[in-house]
């Protein structure tokens, strides 16, 4: 019987000592002594590679020290809304600006940051403003741009075009016409990750800012319900129903999907000739493919629209990512260092490298030493010339609408809503 | 175990009050368990009770909404077709897999090696989690690069996810993969424990081998069989990893069954008040079709199926 009990008492005992450590881990390492710690939780994929740098390098130098925690990236949003009321909440985290933190801001739970930029001007003169001015809610500043710039481009491959007689599409006749030819020659013509949902959704985006401008979006996001229901609405609409009815997508494209590399291979592989992504799509097919990418992969904005009230420069995507910090800090300070180094010629040298496009001021000067110089050049010159940059329609509405949305743009595609229908999905949803 | 816990047992007997008491276990036994049930489950069943009439977005503090959330609830188009769903994906997995399984435990229940050894191998599905298997069957299956995609003669175009039929019989079809092996091992613990004399004895009075599985196997798994059903439907009523991985309730809304549009109320759209409202329903059509099983099997009178042996 004493044999037997022994080893009772040692779980017994690893069940406590078990218990104390969780209880440890909520204390947080908030607490400490003298220089203590701050957290920065990152969006995780192949560009932590720059965060893990930028944060050695601050490290090196700092009292208190930033520990870099990283989500893999389906779950980013999810993770972070639920984490980031409770003691494990990050002090700075990646987002997108616009409205996937304004809920946050809403709540109280963000530090707007114009004592930071009062005391260093620079935080906020360095960037480029249209991208800066992406992340303020309300008229103050949330967000310090960190990452790339991501327009939404129309990839292609070089070898299927080349083959089928066809060039990069100008406009959206060119477009069709292509479609016409690849499908005859059984290929399908435009890859799709409907699966994801979100790459389709870029279909609208370009679409509705090509024919109504980004006018019409920004009345429906300021509360102006009717903006879907106008003229230009409806042709946008019309147009995307002819592609689609036209076989642009094959037939599949719904349980095919981006972020399994689905899509990045059907192009990779030449069985289909277009893929509509955001830049970061260089960086998947160097990954996946880097043969490809290195010689097949072709690249050009989208087509205009003859007639279409939007400037053909215009461009959609995601202006930037954000670092945003959390009121509760316990070291602003050491944060408002840590932000500075997001304009540093470090850490714009360490983001071309690995092929993003920061959107500081000095950003110009190292595009030569970009992985992929005329990428960088041509993205540059896009958003630089750009009129307009409309923020991904997810990420400008508020997080409780995104799930609808993609939805209704799903179900449109497939046929299961009409005009009608997507038109009225987009009315219900939640502006604020 | 009770000739050598006996002797013990009566030195103790003096102690206690009543000796009835002493044979069963103490009150003391079932507090940990106890415990732990409020804590994990009762609890939360009452905080997503109360959350259930509140508007929640998972930041700041939930706002009393009163009955809006069933309200809207009652009208949505994708709940009422998610519980369908539901239904019917618990209702093709028990009529799926309770046949395949008796057939295989019975089958399994048998001595010889060779069966020990393909038995062992045949249980390999159950020891991958539900994630694993779901992403596997979703490589295996993808319309442009899987099997389907170069056996178009069998599969049609190749594109198992893209319509509702096909979707949900993928779903149903892994869940058996997966799940049948749980069964078939219920159902071989419960053939082993046939007494052989039933068989021997209709052996006498010349019965054949499929006889005999219809007059002596089949009766005696009755109570094995309900507690297979009612797991097969509160797992089939809570499929959720499967959609999540191979579906995401898709094409459009087509495979979306209630446990997956919980998830996405909740933690996609955060309306915790009306994922909320969507889990209470699903605990209370689960409690009810529990109760119905139980009551028309008569699994509640704990029958026994070797009476008058």
């Amino acid at each position: 019987m004493k044999k037997r009990r022994l080893p009772r008492a040692v779980a017994g005992g690893v069940v406590l000592a078990l218990g104390l450590t969780l209880a440890a881990c909520g204390g947080g390492s908030s607490g400490g002594s003298g220089s203590g710690s701050f957290k920065v939780l990152v969006y995780g994929d192949a560009s932590n590679k720059v965060e893990k740098q930028i944060v050695d390098t601050f490290n090196k130098t700092s009292k208190v020290k930033a520990v870099l925690q990283t989500i893999p990236g389906a779950d980013y949003q999810q993770k972070l809304q639920t984490i980031i009321t409770t003691k494990q909440a990050p002090d700075v985290f990646f987002n997108w600006g616009g409205g996937s933190i304004a809920p946050f801001v809403k709540a109280g739970l963000l530090l707007p940051l114009d004592d930071f930029i009062a005391k260093d001007p620079g935080l906020k003169s360095n960037f480029l403003p249209s991208v800066f001015n992406s992340a303020a809610v309300d008229g103050k500043s949330y967000g310090v741009p960190m990452r790339g710039t991501q327009p939404v481009l129309l990839f292609n491959n070089k070898k299927v075009l080349a083959d089928a007689g066809l060039t990069e599409p100008r406009t959206w006749d060119d477009l069709l016409n292509a479609v016409k030819v690849l499908k005859a020659r059984h290929i399908t013509p435009i890859a799709l990750g409907g699966g994801d949902q979100w790459p389709t959704l870029m279909w609208y985006e370009y679409m509705y800012d090509r024919i109504a401008g980004p006018g019409l979006f920004e009345k429906a996001m300021g509360g102006d319900k009717s903006a879907w229901d106008s003229a230009d609405s409806r042709k946008a609409l019309s147009m995307l129903k002819e592609l689609i009815d036209a076989g642009a997508f094959g037939s599949n494209y719904d349980s095919v999907k981006y972020t399994d590399g689905g899509s990045v291979a059907l192009v990779a592989q030449g069985r289909a000739g277009f893929e509509l992504m955001g830049s970061w799509y260089y960086s998947q097919q160097q990954q996946d493919n880097p043969d490809f990418a290195k010689s097949g992969l072709g690249f050009s904005s989208f087509p205009t629209v003859t007639g279409g009230k939007g400037d053909p420069t215009d461009i959609v995507g995601n202006t930037n990512n954000f670092y945003s910090v959390l009121k509760k800090t316990k070291y602003p300070d050491a944060v408002a260092q840590f932000l500075k180094l997001q304009y540093s010629d470090e850490f714009v040298k360490a983001q071309m490298a690995i092929g993003n496009l920061p959107t500081t001021t000095n950003t110009v000067n190292f595009l030569d030493t970009a992985a992929i110089p005329d990428y960088s050049k041509f993205q540059y010159d896009l958003v630089k010339a750009a009129p307009s940059f409309q923020l991904s329609w997810d990420q400008a509405y508020p997080q409780t609408a995104s799930e609808a949305m993609h939805t209704a743009v799903q179900q449109f595609f497939d046929g299961k809503l009409d005009a009608d229908g997507f038109i009225k999905a987009m009315q219900a949803l939640p502006t604020s | 175990m009770t000739t050598s816990a006996a002797p013990r047992v009566e030195r103790r007997r003096p102690v206690r009050r009543s000796g009835a008491a002493v044979a069963r276990p103490g009150f003391a036994w079932a507090v940990p368990a106890t415990l732990f049930f409020l804590l994990f489950a009762v609890v939360p069943l009452i905080l997503v009770a109360v959350l259930s009439f509140t508007s929640w977005d998972g930041l700041g503090s939930p706002e009393f909404a009163g009955l809006d959330n069933w309200r809207e609830l009652v009208h949505d188009h994708t709940m009422i077709q998610s519980l369908w769903l539901s239904v019917l994906i618990t209702v093709l997995g028990v009529v799926v897999q309770t046949p395949l399984s008796i057939l295989l435990g019975v089958w399994a229940a048998g001595r010889q090696r060779n069966r020990a050894i393909l038995s062992a191998v045949y249980f390999v599905p159950l020891l991958l989690s539900a994630t694993a298997v779901s992403i596997l069957w979703r490589a295996l299956l993808d319309p442009n690069f899987g099997v389907p995609s170069q056996a178009k003669w069998l599969f049609g175009d190749g594109n198992l996810f893209g319509h509702q039929a096909s979707a949900i019989g993928v779903l149903v079809f892994v869940g058996a993969w997966q799940y049948t092996p749980f069964h078939t091992l219920i159902y071989q613990g419960a053939a082993r424990s046939i007494p052989q004399v039933l068989y021997q004895a209709a052996e006498i009075d010349g019965a054949g081998t499929v006889r005999q599985f219809f007059h002596i196997t089949l009766p005696q798994l009755r109570n094995t069989m309900i507690t297979s059903m009612i797991l097969m439907v509160v797992g089939g009523l809570t499929t959720f990893d499967t959609v999540l991985i191979l579906t995401q309730g898709g094409p459009g809304t087509d495979t979306t069954i209630s446990a997956y549009y919980m998830y996405q109320k909740a933690f996609k759209s955060f309306d915790f008040g009306g994922g909320s409202a969507i889990a209470l329903v699903l605990v209370l059509i689960a409690t009810v079709i529990s109760l119905v099983v139980v009551k028309v099997s008569g699994y509640d009178k704990m029958r026994s199926t070797t009476e008058g042996l």
